[in-house]
């Protein structure tokens, strides 16, 4: 059933996504799944049973808040957004993240520039 | 949101977690739609898309980190529905676990208190009670002279005390007299023990000397319970038997030496001036603290060369008298004979045996249910797993359904042990010394609750590991726990079944010969009637007589009071109450038989009676005539006497007519005491075989004398009416003559000889309750087995019938199967008990020959129970339809 053009994201990224997709402004589950999917131009396609136990677990962590509003078809759904801690989170984690892969990019390029 | 606002917001998070993965799936579903799929398919598509809705939600609630306490309380829950759903599992579990956690909570306490506290006395390891012996083996105390010797002679003890409880003392509060235990000392009694007194002070030296000894130090009990704990108690004045004592201490709370002195006032000695002069009055025991480093056995040897000393000094009063051991204060404390050879540890560690057994009866049981419980649960596990749920989750669920149930029977434990220590306290007060600081101890609880969990969470343990790595695709679709699931499981039942019967088979014997000897000891041929007589102790208060003869004064107004009073067919008094104990023997000899070889034991027991005596007790004389105030007068020079059947037996053995003759007790053959009659034997001590008597008239007791002698009297009364409606007639009675006599509520001679049963009957009582529990939990094991085996093989049975079985040879298949469990189990029973049978003996003695009938009928018994038990889901079986049964699959 795997999908071939979709990616297994790296322990830890799809944290980073939600936070990302969250930052932009209040949204719901379902949006955030299609936001990633739209942004990542279909590449990255969000499983809901890894999606809403992170939901979850950034809600505990205090990353996330949320509260119940209508949405644009007019059903009450649950929307979240960006905490302050949540927004420093983000910060971090994207810079970590823009640093690893720079590294992870010299390692792979290699001295000479020699590509695999 | 933290994790108790989960707990008690659980609903609302539950609802939330619903409806936003709802919105998700019709959003999808909205999507498809709009991408030109139907409905149909959309749902369909979205629907495989989403995957497994529980488990997405389980892990929402996981990735929240408080699952843990969460889902134990949901477990909780779910658990209580799930027993709810069972009560007849549930109640049969938790009644299972609370009987064997009771009983054993029970029976640990009773040890904890009676042989592992300390003792309330401080160097409990130096303190010692020594046991004299005579010549013929027997216990004999030291005479108080001989102690003198023996105290300033020894080298070995820091002290070495001497005290005896003759009776009780009579109290004289602002609320009537209170009859309390009197225990009189040397002045150095509480130097042994090593405990400072709480107010006041003890005994100084030569405070036990007359003139000087009208002291007392008040136990705690007597302190909090006549004077109401009062501090300024010290100094006061009080009467005791009628003199005044002046209260100089208070002992602390615990303090109590002989431990079976409960209710305790110590005084000095106050002796009989005759016995503080005479070597032959063996009257005084002994209790020593030895030196620091000193062993018991450097001890016995430096006492006995003391008594050697005594003896060449003194042989006609000495000669032979020994130490023959030492026993710690425990020992002697715990001992049940006057050697300390048994002692209350032996029945108490086979109790304990016994509650054991029974406790790893209920929860092989428990197990067993569990296990049967788990073949039905199958399908259930299945369809858990098939949704989403971990093995862990599951095996966390199964373990702490066992935990509810654990929780359940450890209250029901406790309740039980509360009941039967309850129910015992009577027993144990009066069988044992420390009977009475036996209270239900909460570490000894959680002792008992710690083994019940731990046992509990095994017998849970295999069946939930087995359950929950149950494979949900073969469970589910075989329908039914296959034929192959079971066999592993179905020897592990087996095994259980056999371990229940043959334990039951231990406790059924045991508490059978209990039983049997307990009825032939309760039956003992007295040789009289034992329901018509009731007897109560008298107590004169010493100082009230003083100068009076207290048979003129007090006892034969009485007896004539209660001879008038209706329904009363006859009265008297003894100093020493048959059944209740021996008194002192008497080495006699009968004037012109040839001197007695000096190992022979040739003694007898003396009594002082009233006239009325004989015919209360309904002792008919053989021979001769009844001893009589008009003839057998305290003017007389020589004495007269009744003796019994045992009597004429060991002196006349050759036949000889024992009246007429006379016992060498003074040197002037005019002088010595003559026998004019004798009576049918009485047993002087229940356990004891029957003993020599010699029965005194007290008015032949010389008037100054007669108050030392006659203080304290068994009062006993013969009736044709109402025995219960005639004590208060008995109290008016007393109380007319001397309100200052104690009265104590009359017993019949039955109550008397169960009272002296006290340690059997408590024994006999426990072992056939754990025997009856035993029998009623292997009942329910064997039941349980077949009853699963029956629904395990539906289908092979229906197989069976289809191919030509009949319903007899069904039944005779399984029936056959409980005869080869029942008979392992028996086997094995009797392996154990027979392996067993010296650690039993301290409860109980086997007689193959003699029990062998009783044997034979409980293993017989225990079989057909076990057969019945069957009958019932044999019969089941056979009546499985073939079609049905095949159906059903």
């Amino acid at each position: 059933m795997k999908n071939p053009t979709k990616f297994d994201l790296p322990q830890g990224t799809l944290d980073l996504l939600i936070l990302r997709v969250v930052a932009l402004r209040p949204i719901h589950g379902y949006a955030i799944a299609q936001r990633i999917q739209q942004m990542s131009q279909e590449a990255l396609q969000v499983q809901q049973g890894s999606l809403y136990p992170a939901l979850h677990r950034l809600e505990y962590k205090k990353f996330l808040a949320a509260d119940w509003r209508p949405s644009e078809t007019g059903r009450e759904a649950k929307f979240y957004r960006l905490t302050h801690k949540g927004k420093l989170q983000l910060e971090s984690e994207t810079a970590s993240w823009a640093r690893l892969t720079e590294v992870v990019g010299l390692i792979l390029q290699g001295p000479q520039g020699e590509s695999v | 949101m933290n994790w108790w606002q989960r707990l008690f917001k659980g609903k609302r998070m539950e609802r939330d977690l619903d409806s936003e993965l709802r919105f998700h799936l019709e959003q999808q579903v909205a999507d498809k739609i709009r991408a030109g799929m139907t409905e149909d398919e959309a749902s369909r598509a979205t629907r495989l898309e989403f995957g497994g809705l529980a488990q997405i939600k389980e892990d929402c609630r996981e990735s929240r980190g408080t699952l843990w306490v969460a889902s134990v309380f949901q477990d909780l829950r779910f658990a209580l529905r799930q027993l709810r759903n069972s009560p007849g599992f549930a109640i049969t579990s938790i009644l299972t676990l609370s009987l064997g956690i009771g009983a054993s909570a029970a029976i640990f306490n009773v040890i904890d208190a009676v042989l592992l506290r300390p003792l309330p006395y401080a160097d409990q390891e130096r303190l010692v009670y020594p046991v004299m012996i005579a010549r013929t083996g027997d216990t004999l105390p030291s005479s108080y002279l001989s102690y003198l010797d023996e105290r300033a002679q020894q080298r070995t003890f820091d002290a070495l005390a001497g005290y005896s409880m003759f009776g009780r003392v009579n109290l004289e509060g602002s609320s009537g007299p209170a009859a309390l235990s009197a225990v009189k000392s040397t002045d150095n009694f509480f130097d042994v023990f090593g405990v400072k007194p709480l107010l006041g002070r003890t005994y100084l030296p030569g405070e036990d000397q007359p003139g000087r000894d009208n002291v007392t130090v008040l136990s705690y009990e007597v302190w909090q319970n006549n004077f109401a704990g009062r501090t300024d108690v010290v100094g006061k004045d009080v009467q005791l038997d009628g003199s005044p004592y002046s209260v100089i201490g208070v002992m602390p709370a615990g303090f109590r030496y002989p431990l079976e002195a409960r209710d305790a006032v110590y005084t000095p000695l106050h002796m009989n001036p005759s016995w503080a002069k005479s070597r032959g009055m063996h009257w005084m025991r002994t209790v020593g603290r030895l030196k620091q480093g000193v062993t018991k056995e450097q001890a016995r040897t430096d006492l006995n060369r003391v008594m050697t000393d005594l003896a060449r000094a003194y042989p006609e009063h000495e000669s032979g008298h020994t130490v023959a051991s030492l026993l710690s204060l425990d020992v002697a404390s715990n001992s049940l004979d006057r050697f300390g050879k048994r002692t209350l540890a032996g029945p108490l560690g086979t109790l304990a045996m016994a509650v054991l057994a029974l406790l790893a009866i209920a929860c092989v049981n428990v197990a067993g249910l569990l296990m049967a419980r788990g073949i039905k649960r199958e399908r259930e596990m299945a369809l858990r797993s098939a949704v989403g749920a971990s093995r862990a989750r599951l095996m966390r669920q199964l373990v702490n359904e066992s935990l509810v149930l654990c929780f359940a029977g450890l209250l029901g434990g406790v309740l039980v042990g509360w009941a039967v220590l309850k129910a015992m306290k009577v027993f144990l007060v009066q069988a044992m010394s420390r009977g009475a600081d036996i209270h239900l101890n909460l570490s000894v609880v959680a002792v008992a609750a710690a083994l019940s969990l731990l046992a509990s969470l095994l017998a849970s343990l295999s069946p939930a590991i087995r359950l929950s790595g149950t494979d949900p695709n073969r469970a589910l679709r075989a329908g039914s726990a296959g034929a192959g699931t079971g066999r592993s499981q179905h020897r592990l039942r087996s095994t259980f079944v056999i371990t229940q019967v043959a334990l039951s088979l231990v406790l059924l014997v045991v508490s059978g010969l209990l039983l049997k000897n307990l009825q032939g000891l309760l039956h003992t041929n007295l040789g009289i009637d034992p329901g018509r007589i009731l007897t109560t102790r008298i107590e004169l208060s010493k100082g009230h007589y003083a100068g009076r003869d207290p048979i003129t004064a007090f006892y034969n107004p009485l007896l004539a009071r209660i001879a008038q009073l209706p329904g009363v067919q006859g009265v008297g008094v003894i100093d020493v109450l048959p059944v209740q104990g021996w008194g002192d023997g008497y080495a006699i000899h009968i004037t012109g038989q040839p001197p007695y070889p000096p190992n022979l034991d040739m003694s007898a027991e003396t009594r002082f009676v009233s006239e009325g005596y004989f015919s209360a007790m309904g002792l008919q004389l053989t021979r001769g005539r009844l001893l009589s105030p008009s003839l057998d007068k305290a003017e007389n020079s020589a004495g007269t006497m009744v003796v019994n059947q045992a009597f004429q037996h060991k002196f006349f053995p050759t036949g000889a007519d024992p009246v007429g003759a006379h016992i060498d007790d003074a040197p002037k053959p005019e002088l010595t005491s003559r026998i004019v009659g004798v009576a049918i034997n009485i047993r002087q001590a229940l356990r004891e075989p029957q003993m020599a008597e010699m029965d005194w008239l007290m008015d032949e007791i010389d008037p100054k004398d007669r108050l030392q002698n006659l203080n304290s009297m068994a009062l006993i009364v013969r009736s044709n009416g109402d025995l219960s409606a005639l004590v208060p007639a008995l109290r008016n009675a007393v109380h007319e003559i001397d309100p200052t006599v104690p009265f104590k509520t009359p017993e019949t001679m039955n109550d008397v000889v169960s009272d002296s049963l006290m340690l059997d009957r408590l024994e006999g009582w426990l072992f056939g309750t754990f025997a009856a529990v035993a029998l009623l939990l292997a009942v329910i094991g064997i039941f349980g087995l077949v009853n699963y085996e029956v629904e395990l093989r539906t289908r092979e049975i229906g197989i069976r019938m289809a191919l030509g079985s009949t319903r007899v040879q069904v039944t005779r298949l399984l029936l056959g199967k409980v005869a080869l469990l029942m008979l392992s189990g028996l086997a094995i029973g009797w392996m154990l008990t027979l392996a067993l049978r010296k650690v039993l003996s301290t409860v109980v003695e086997m007689h193959a020959g003699k029990d062998f009938l009783l044997l034979t009928s409980m293993t017989v018994g225990l079989a057909l129970v076990g057969i019945l038990a069957s009958l019932i889901p044999a019969h089941r079986a056979a009546s499985v339809e073939p079609v049905q049964a095949l159906r059903t699959e």
